[in-house]
């Protein structure tokens, strides 16, 4: 009985019905995920239908949510492994079939690419003007609260606070300082509004946030928003509370206060990743076609500059030349501040390699079997019958 | 069939040589527009013939490359020259086209007959178009009404117009008049606007200057002492305006040897161009595939094997102008074939030609002569319809400024297009011989099938490697191999697709039929990533955004459907009783068996 079942389970993991109905469920995801980018933006729409096991709707006014589609995490795992089963149980080892063993080889490690990237690939971004030195990326998509002791004019302590911690809520010590934190409340996204004569005070009572109140916003699914985070907090030390503050990265004015004489100061900001180099922007340049606002090239000439390894030197990032270091990648990615401010998207992905491979033994494959089965057929006319 | 022989050999001689006629230049009569058409000058950010920016221009304004009125047959270079030497002329031609009533009303007019008005019959109304225009331009191209596009359209053209008049001269005087008037008092004023509004830059840089400082009108007048070229064009506009052609001829030909001092490359490279516009090879191409596509038709009426050779005969012909064109586009641009997406509509068309005429080599029984000079023609036409917004040879964006991933990802993905289309086509040709032919051999019924396999092979092969190689661009120059972004996604899609039909054939799931309709649907998602994503106007390559193309596009996916359909129909509907004699498999005789 056991046995029966396990054959047929067998039969339909490795069978090609299944091939083609998992082909054509990604179809269908592949045409959801691009349709649905004109509301949800490109990262909301692949981590709705592609970076997900099940795509879900939900049901206007009950506020359930169904699973209506597998996602393309689920579809492309299946695929994996009814390729993989398939391969072994019907495909012959043969010179024959050498080409199809290739191409199939390929396209596995196509998807276990794309795995590796859903999971480990992090974009992060860096901003510079001209004759600035950066050391760090910045995260666009995650905030961190930062505690910054600015008492030397020299340098500032910094101690960030990632989005997690925040979210957890209670008390978080700030190493290196004698000063805790009290995580009243964390908004990931939220709509902050100046308060009027009439409304209740707000929830902080020290700051600029006393004249601010609060609302919870789900978080941004487009491409082009940021999320407005907003973070309660009590600072204590040494038993003392200096109230509760309203930190956010919408609010601009800084925001201090002095604990035993040193001078502390919070803000909300990207979570920033620092790096062992440096990156000075020597000069950004911006051409475009005689006559015309056509852009025709962007360029940023940037030294690099590592202690630890005593490198230095200069390296020009441009449209299709990105630098690569330290397994990240630098790409010039847009500009501004009249053409003083470059952005450099600063990808990191361990698989990046995994593609160019795949796509190699994809083609080399198709092209060794299409090959095979041409010399096959001895018939004029008959070589394009494989 | 000796005949059988000779004729496509003598229709492939007797199209080119009729083909060749077009590139003999016109006699000079009585003024040597031709000299004109050459004068390099700098607009789009490239230098190119002040013929084709008379021949865009004039596309963009009225949709046409020449026109009569008042008794004179004008190219597009004598117009240009109307517009900028005697505007009380050019002002009277009826060059703009409204066809929207609101927009007629608008400008104080009536729906009638006449679809075309002059400037001159417009400018009072110049203002109030220029109001709604404005009021309209902030609104999303996708959601804008029949109105608002109608009356931006119009006022594009007439702006476009207005920029060509004000680009040798000011309104109400002379260049020559300028030149002389150069720092009397109020010229600097008029100076400034002439460089605001002028549409191109004619006066070639002095040598020594850098090849791109060309300078328009308004900026050459404010040199301390005139430049004799634009002292040059003021003679030439003058002798135009006093129909003085022995004047304009001599001073034309001055100018040419003056820019040919300063920039030699230039004006060899503008010559080429100028050639190159007036041969017109995809119009020729177009013209030789419809011929090619007739003579076939009449082969199944009449003499079938000199007229099937003919029509192949002719088709190569057409394949041979086709690759002439592409090729001069490649060396005039210095760029692999497929910039853009009329590019890519002529390389499109160009595949398919190209593997019909192989496939036509090797089975020879016309199919795939008719397959491929209907797909030529079809995609001609749709280029043809995409160069209506200006110059086809534009300068590349910084992104896609990259010979060699223009050459291979994008080259091979058009393949890719073009190769899916091409099966798609050859599947039409089955389910319309299913319907209208009374006897069918069954040979040809298994050529036509080995042939849709054959390109489908090839069109997965090439899809799969495009959309790869633009992934590893993609990881090039966005750092991300893979990103979702629609025209990927549309490209996976023909990948996909193009795998599930070859899965299912191998799997037996699908049979003739089956396959065939799966082919037609493969143009359907070829159409759609091809231009679909194009209207979605989300992504990094959108590029190109167009909302006229979207009611063809749909017309084009609703005709594939209804092809689907009929493909699907059972063999019974099918038109001879020979095909249900000759093709009936063992299914279906069970099938009428059971029925009986």
């Amino acid at each position: 009985m056991i046995d029966r079942w396990l054959s047929r389970a067998w039969d339909a993991i490795t069978s090609l019905k299944l091939t083609i109905v998992l082909l054509a469920l990604l179809m269908v995801l592949v045409v959801g995920c691009t349709l649905a980018q004109v509301e949800m933006g490109t990262f909301g729409a692949v981590k709705a239908f592609m970076r997900s096991f099940f795509v879900w709707w939900a049901v206007p006014g009950t506020g359930w949510e169904i699973a209506i589609l597998p996602g393309g995490a689920l579809v492309g795992l299946v695929l994996a492994v009814n390729l993989l089963a398939a391969q072994g149980r019907r495909l012959e080892l043969s010179w024959k079939k050498s080409g199809l063993w290739i191409a199939h080889a390929g396209l596995i490690l196509l998807i276990a690419g794309e795995f590796v990237s859903a999971v480990f690939q992090i974009d992060t971004r860096m901003a510079i003007e001209e004759g600035q030195t950066v050391n760090y990326v910045e995260s666009p998509r995650e905030m961190e609260l930062v505690v910054k002791d600015v008492t030397d004019p020299r340098y500032d302590d910094v101690y960030g606070v990632s989005e997690s911690l925040l979210s957890r809520g209670g008390t978080i010590p700030v190493p290196g300082t004698p000063l805790s934190l009290r995580v009243k409340a964390y908004l990931q996204n939220a709509d902050l509004r100046m308060r009027g004569p009439q409304d209740p005070p707000g929830p902080a009572t020290m700051g600029v946030g006393t004249g601010v109140l609060l609302a919870p916003l789900p978080p941004v699914t487009s491409d082009d928003d940021i999320n407005r985070s907003a973070a309660l907090v009590e600072p204590v030390a040494g038993g003392q509370s200096y109230g509760t503050w309203l930190v956010s990265n919408a609010l601009g004015a800084p925001q201090s206060f002095i604990h035993e004489g040193r001078t502390y100061v919070l803000s909300m900001r990207s979570r920033r990743i620092y790096l062992p180099y440096s990156l000075t922007l020597k000069k950004f340049s911006h051409d475009v076609y005689a006559g015309t606002d056509i852009p025709k090239n962007f360029s940023s000439l940037v030294h690099l500059s590592n202690r630890s390894t005593g490198e230095e030197r200069d390296v020009l990032i441009y449209m299709n030349q990105p630098l690569r270091y330290d397994g990240k990648t630098f790409y010039q990615a847009s500009f501004g501040k009249g053409d003083t401010l470059s952005i450099l998207q600063v990808v990191q992905n361990p698989g990046w390699l995994l593609p160019y491979v795949a796509c190699a033994l994809v083609t080399l494959g198709l092209v060794v079997h299409f090959a095979i089965t041409m010399r096959r057929g001895p018939r004029r006319g008959a070589v394009l019958e494989a | 069939m000796k005949i059988a022989r000779i004729a496509p050999w003598a229709a492939f001689g007797l199209a080119l040589a009729a083909s060749l006629l077009a590139v003999v230049p016109p006699r000079p009569a009585p003024f040597d527009l031709d000299a004109f058409g050459r004068l390099p000058v700098l607009e789009g950010g490239r230098v190119k013939p002040v013929d084709s920016v008379a021949r865009n221009s004039l596309l963009m304004i009225r949709g046409t490359q020449s026109f009569a009125y008042g008794g004179r047959n004008l190219t597009a270079d004598a117009w240009l020259l109307d517009v900028m030497f005697r505007p009380e002329v050019a002002d009277q031609q009826p060059i703009f086209v409204i066809d929207d009533p609101d927009v007629l009303a608008l400008a104080g007019l009536k729906q009638s007959s006449e679809r075309r008005f002059s400037f001159a019959r417009l400018a009072p109304y110049v203002a109030e178009i220029e109001r709604q225009a404005h009021a309209a331009q902030p609104v999303d191209s996708r959601s804008r009404t029949r109105f608002q596009s109608a009356v931006l359209t119009l006022f594009d053209r007439l702006y476009l117009y207005f920029r060509l008049r004000n680009t040798a001269q000011p309104d109400g005087s002379r260049l020559a008049a300028e030149i002389q008037a150069r720092s009397a008092p109020g010229a600097a004023e008029r100076q400034r606007a002439l460089a605001q509004l002028a549409y191109f830059r004619p006066v070639p840089p002095l040598a020594g200057q850098p090849a791109d400082a060309w300078k328009n009108v308004g900026e050459a007048l404010r040199a301390a002492s005139p430049d004799p070229y634009l002292q040059g064009l003021a003679r030439l506009g003058q002798s135009y305006a006093a129909a003085d052609a022995a004047g304009f001829n001599r001073t034309a030909a001055e100018l040419g040897a003056m820019v040919r001092d300063r920039l030699p490359a230039a004006v060899t490279q503008a010559g080429h161009e100028v050639l190159f516009n007036r041969s017109q090879p995809f119009y020729l191409g177009m013209v030789l595939y419809v011929l090619a596509l007739l003579v076939l038709f009449a082969s199944w009426l009449w003499w079938p094997d000199v007229l099937r050779s003919t029509a192949f005969g002719l088709l190569a012909a057409g394949a041979v102008v086709h690759t002439a064109g592409l090729v001069s586009r490649i060396v005039l641009q210095g760029r692999p074939p497929v910039t853009n997406l009329y590019s890519s509509a002529v390389f499109v068309g160009w595949v398919a030609v190209i593997l019909g005429v192989v496939l036509e080599r090797i089975y020879r029984r016309g199919f795939a002569t008719g397959v491929a000079a209907a797909s030529g023609f079809a995609t001609l036409i749709v280029a043809h319809h995409l160069a209506s917004d200006g110059d086809t040879m534009e300068m590349m964006r910084a992104v896609l400024d990259s010979n060699f991933w223009l050459a291979t990802h994008v080259t091979t993905i058009t393949i890719g297009y073009g190769a899916t289309f091409l099966a798609g086509a050859i599947a039409i040709v089955w389910t319309l011989r299913n319907q209208l032919a009374r006897t069918m051999d069954p040979g040809t019924t298994k050529a036509l099938g080995s042939m849709t396999y054959g390109v489908i092979c090839f069109a997965l092969l090439f899809s799969f490697v495009g959309t790869v190689l633009g992934g590893i661009w993609a990881d090039q120059s966005w750092g991300r191999f893979w990103g979702w972004d629609p025209k990927e996604n549309g490209a996976l899609l023909i990948v996909l697709w193009n795998a599930i039909i070859l899965h299912a054939r191998w799997g037996g799931y699908a049979r003739e039929r089956g396959i065939m309709a799966m082919a037609i649907f493969g143009n359907v998602i070829t159409s759609l990533s091809w231009f679909g994503v194009n209207m979605l106007g989300v992504g990094l390559h959108s590029y190109g955004f167009m909302d006229k193309a979207f009611y063809a596009l749909s017309a084009f996916v609703a005709s594939q459907l209804l092809l689907v359909a009929l493909a699907l129909l059972p063999r019974r509907f099918w038109a001879g009783r020979a095909a249900r004699e000759a093709g009936a498999g063992p299914g279906d005789a069970a099938r009428a068996a059971a029925s009986k």
